[in-house]
């Protein structure tokens, strides 16, 4: 591996903080700001994908900016890593700047240049993360990160989203503000160094047992916030009140995978896999202090998805289903095995293109019929067949079916599980896998087969737990959505105000399988994310993800082979 | 030749502060030109003295000078170091700042220019000072013309503030001179250089040495606003006028933190702290005490100076814990801290000045919707707001790094886990301000306010241009609204910008304080 100095890093993050700029001045001459949007995020991937060849070769572009404290440079490493994630923000960043003119303009929403400028910051502050080359550069754009999409978070400025704001800010900032400034603290006080080394640094091997678990525990605590590990997973959910294009670039992308990123640089790159199964009590066996974050992973992603069973709000029943994902690349880097951090990784794409099509699916439905309830799509598949046939492909993927995205890196996480001699967790991942089936399923199925006038019940959302007490429940069973019932989740009450939800009197009208359904600012994006986690899904290698995620994994010094 | 600089530092802004009222008796407008040559003439001075002492200059790094050539131990010196540079040149650099921004918005009495004059050489003199009785002098200076500042306010609210931090101010310099006193029994000096040397040779468990510290420590608390000896303070920052608000809440405590430093660290020696372990804990626990207490009195408050005022409260709590902490790191962390919440504190009250000029906002309500009307000032609100959290890149994430180093490298794991909660407690009380600023729609009924007893006039819509072309609307119940000055708003971007520039500034930091703390920690 060799360092070249070059400004291509530095410059896929200024293209974008600089479009914020411009996007900020052009305010008000809206296509203008449009076309800032459009041709910041084509010129950031063109930079990023430029970079890709230089890191499967093993050549990492390096822009250093000088010494922040002794011994800690701002640096930005584009190493394969980095590049994994960058190419997939920015890649992204086109699809959604298209959906978001589309969602933004359907909706005739306010405030569109704060919205676009922060999403452009967002952007940037996501490959700045990706190319951070020590854990205070990417602390720096972590906070930045936080700052910059609080605003996309409270969009609304309804009483509901500024609380989802605001708790969104506590945690993110008790994630990175408190925990990773206190990790990277230790870590540098251990060691004298942050910078990020393949297969960790190496004094940390022989530091202080006791305080480089504190250490790692901290930093993946601090991560793991944004990462939607439980239990401080809660901002997450409340977080969809955002638009939904946020919802799906920053709460399936950028914003939760820097989280992951985070966790995957600090097992990988700052302690490395050796290390880390060297601490921690015997009795953890092989896993070492990664155990515990395993077990979490492992508790998460099971308990995530029986939450998203009763969900009935498409979006809160995505966002749970994101963090039982992204538990899943928790999991996979936590196995510290080889063919198990290949899965993880390779998770972090994979996860993105499918959750990113279900997301735009949900918001185009909701600029299209404001349904945003799963009660109320029944036979919703006729009025837009392109829109829930994408949004099959990409649960099937969810659920881990082969030729969609998921199968891959499950398969490979599995593959390293037992490998690892942990078999439990492959047990959890394909339990998980049959919950996915629970939950998306349903949806997929009375969108096309049922109608509006003639649907099954749905006893496990809407009954209550244990499908007890049918009794009681006949007051129109209104006060039945007792589960956390501060969500909007129980929207019973608020159909006499706005009964703008649902299928229209009639039923829905049939639209065309042309894109009569919606415009092609949203469909379009829709099916360039399915296509791309088919193409994952069906040649994995061709698609470079595979490629990149081998040599980073083939760079750890004693995981392979 | 530069050791002629540090006098000449003090003299010009002492002296200069008679031509205001002089002048004035002739030409009316005097003031404000003779303020500004001497500032601006003050800060190429101190510019100067940064470059001396400075490694690049080649010079020595340390400066003496012999008033009247008087030498020490009898006579009083004057010394400059690359800590004292660096407060003369903060100290002169917010002057500038707060006279420009001060052009406008008054107080514009001649007698106004005079008080800023010398309160401007009263801080250079504490920044510059070897002498402990001289110490004193400076310190009283500065007291005396910061009451009588806050009171130039036309509020009869701050008489009473000013009143307040009268007695409690003169207390705390009264005990600083019981202090002195109790140390020159034990020792037969003032001067610091000299002290430290014999202190040694009294021996650091001495009760008269430790009575000495006591009493020291006890009068800057009350002077830094240390909870609990904070309550002369919010009083005194609310109702001053803007202008003085924030040049006080800017210089004013953080000299006197200086001179703590300077005592503890220069004449006391970290060995005494090393000696005295009881008054190292008591020192650490009133810090931690004053950082969370601090930021949530500010929480509780509905008018937003206050809310900043109980701020510098926690922020000052964590410059006292990294002066109980006895670590290089740490103090490191406190001089830039001490450098970064100048200059956003200034920020946030200029900032605060001018929505209060132009939209009449005292709470925290009022700036409900703001944002949209006067979206540059908010928006540098918003960033000096975001580096007192500590959010990087900003100066205010250096200073907290730093300090939380010092105290993880000490095993102060209490102090430690303090420094990382407080960046929760900071974003309590600017996360609202954020949010109010931002997302709040602005009040269409003056009924929810009803804090500040202004005459709410809600119906007025009447607006004008100020702040980047975006409408204001006129402040309730005064009728001629005054567009704001270009030059405040222009004041606070720079200040603003600078707390973000500075986040790469800690390498510049450690070339002038690398040779002070080598002495400090032998």
């Amino acid at each position: 591996m060799t360092e070249i100095a070059a400004v291509r890093p530095l410059a896929a993050v200024l293209v974008s903080f600089i479009a914020a700029g411009l996007i900020l001045v052009s305010g008000r001459r809206p296509n203008l700001r449009e076309a800032w949007t459009i041709l910041a995020s084509v010129s950031m991937f063109g930079l990023v994908a430029s970079m890709v060849p230089a890191a499967l070769d093993g050549d990492i572009l390096v822009t250093n900016l000088g010494t922040i404290v002794p011994g800690i440079d701002f640096a930005l490493r584009a190493d394969p890593l980095g590049v994994l994630f960058a190419s997939l923000a920015s890649l992204l960043w086109i699809v959604t700047s298209f959906y978001s003119i589309g969602y933004m303009r359907g909706l005739d929403e306010d405030n569109q240049t704060r919205y676009f400028a922060s999403f452009a910051v967002s952007v940037a502050a996501a490959v700045g993360i990706a190319f951070s080359g020590n854990l205070l550069t990417i602390f720096v754009f972590y906070e930045v990160l936080s700052v910059a999409t609080y605003p996309l978070v409270a969009h609304d400025e309804t009483p509901e989203a500024r609380a989802a704001g605001r708790k969104y800010l506590a945690y993110t900032f008790f994630g990175g503000g408190v925990l990773v400034l206190a990790g990277t603290t230790l870590v540098y006080w251990l060691t004298g160094t942050v910078d990020f080394t393949p297969g960790g640094i190496a004094a940390l091997a022989n530091a202080d047992p006791t305080a480089a678990t504190l250490a790692f525990m901290v930093l993946a605590v601090g991560f793991g916030v944004k990462a939607g590990l439980m239990p401080l997973h809660q901002w997450l959910p409340e977080a969809m009140v955002a638009p939904t294009p946020v919802s799906g670039l920053l709460h399936a992308v950028a914003v939760v995978k820097s989280g992951v990123f985070g966790i995957a640089r600090v097992v990988l790159d700052v302690f490395g896999p050796e290390t880390l199964a060297a601490l921690g009590p015997d009795r953890f066996g092989d896993l070492g202090i990664a155990l515990p974050l395993a077990a979490l992973a492992a508790i998460t992603l099971t308990v995530a998805s029986i939450i998203a069973l009763r969900k009935d709000h498409l979006k809160r029943r995505l966002a749970y289903s994101t963090i039982s994902q992204l538990s899943y690349i928790v999991l996979g880097l936590a196995l510290l095995e080889g063919d198990a951090l290949i899965g993880g990784l390779l998770h972090i794409p994979a996860h993105a293109f499918m959750k990113l099509t279900l997301f735009f699916c949900a918001g185009i439905i909701h600029v299209e019929t404001h349904t945003d309830y799963i009660s109320e799509m029944a036979g919703i598949g006729k009025r837009m067949p392109l829109t829930m046939v994408a949004f099959g492909v990409a649960a099937a993927g969810m659920a881990g079916i082969p030729l969609v995205a998921g199968f891959v890196s499950k398969w490979y996480i599995v593959i390293g599980a037992f490998e690892g001699g942990n078999g439990i967790f492959a047990g959890v991942l394909l339990l998980s896998g049959i919950l996915n089936i629970a939950y998306f399923w349903p949806i997929v199925y009375q969108a096309f087969f049922e109608t509006p006038e003639d649907h099954d019940e749905k006893p496990l959302a809407e009954g209550p737990y244990g499908g007890r007490d049918r009794v009681v429940a006949d007051g129109g069973d209104a006060g039945d959505h007792a589960v956390d019932d501060h969500h909007s989740d129980d929207h019973d009450s608020d159909h006499g105000d706005h009964h703008h939800g649902g299928p229209p009197a009639g039923g829905w009208t049939a639209s065309n399988w042309r894109g009569g359904e919606s415009t092609w600012f949203m469909l379009g994006p829709i099916l360039t994310a399915a296509t791309l986690s088919l193409i994952l899904g069906i040649v994995p290698h061709t698609a470079v993800f595979l490629r990149i995620v081998e040599t980073i994994v083939g760079n750890l010094p004693g995981v392979m082979g | 030749m530069s050791d002629a600089l540090l006098p000449l530092l003090i003299a010009l802004p002492l002296l200069a502060g008679i031509f205001p009222l002089l002048l004035g008796l002739r030409f009316e407008r005097a003031g404000w030109p003779v303020a500004m040559t001497a500032s601006l003439t003050v800060a190429v001075l101190a510019g100067w003295l940064a470059w001396a002492v400075s490694p690049w200059s080649g010079g020595p790094q340390r400066f003496v000078h012999d008033l009247a050539g008087y030498p020490a131990p009898y006579g009083i010196e004057l010394v400059g170091d690359g800590l004292s540079a660096i407060l003369a040149l903060l100290i002169s650099v917010v002057a500038v700042a707060v006279l420009i921004y001060g052009r406008t918005t008054g107080p514009q009495t001649n007698a106004f220019y005079s008080g800023y004059l010398l309160l401007t050489g009263g801080l250079l003199g504490m920044a510059l000072t070897g002498d402990l009785f001289n110490l004193f002098v400076f310190l009283e200076i500065v007291g005396l013309v910061s009451y009588a500042l806050i009171a130039s306010s036309d509020d009869g609210r701050a008489a009473y503030g000013a009143l307040k931090y009268l007695f409690l101010g003169t207390t705390g310099a009264s005990l600083y001179l019981i202090g002195v006193g109790y140390a020159l029994v034990a020792t037969g000096t003032l001067n610091m250089g000299d002290m430290a040397t014999e202190l040694a040779a009294v021996g650091y468990t001495d009760p008269l040495v430790q009575a000495a510290f006591g009493f020291i420590l006890i009068g800057f608390m009350l002077k830094i606003a240390i909870f609990p000896l904070h309550t002369w303070q919010p009083d005194a920052y609310t109702y001053a006028p803007d202008t003085v608000s924030a040049f006080i809440s800017a210089l004013v405590s953080t000299t006197a933190a200086y001179a703590l430093i300077r005592i503890a660290y220069d004449v006391f020696t970290v060995d005494f702290f090393a000696a005295n372990p009881l008054i190292t804990d008591a020192v650490l626990l009133v810090a931690s005490v004053s950082i969370v207490v601090g930021s949530l009195l500010a929480l509780l408050q509905t008018e937003l100076k206050r809310v900043f005022a109980y701020s510098s409260v926690a922020q000052f709590g964590m410059i006292l814990a990294a002066i109980g902490l006895q670590s290089e790191t740490a103090l490191f962390g406190a001089v830039i801290h001490l450098v970064g919440h100048g200059l956003m504190k200034a920020t946030l009250f200029m900032g605060a000045g001018v929505l209060a000029s132009a939209y009449g906002a005292q709470t925290v309500a009022d700036y409900a919707g703001l944002a949209k009307r006067a979206p540059i000032t908010s928006g540098m609100m918003a960033v000096a707001g975001l580096a007192l959290v500590g959010i990087p890149p900003s100066i205010g994430t250096l200073g907290k790094w730093f300090i939380a180093l010092g105290a993880v490298e000490e095993g102060s794991w209490g102090v430690a886990a303090v420094i990382f909660i407080s960046t929760l407690l900071t974003l309590t009380y600017i996360g609202r301000l954020l949010e109010t600023l931002y997302f709040n729609q602005p009040a269409t009924t003056d009924d929810e306010t009803g804090v500040v007893g202004d005459a709410g006039d809600a119906t007025d819509d009447g607006s004008i241009v100020a702040d980047g072309g975006d409408t204001e609307r006129a402040t309730a119940g005064i009728d001629d609204v005054a567009p704001v000055a270009t030059e405040r708003i222009v004041v606070v971007v720079v200040l603003a910008l600078s707390t973000v520039a500075l986040f790469g500034a800690a390498g510049l930091f450690a070339e002038f304080l690398d040779p002070v703390f080598g002495r400090f920690f032998q």
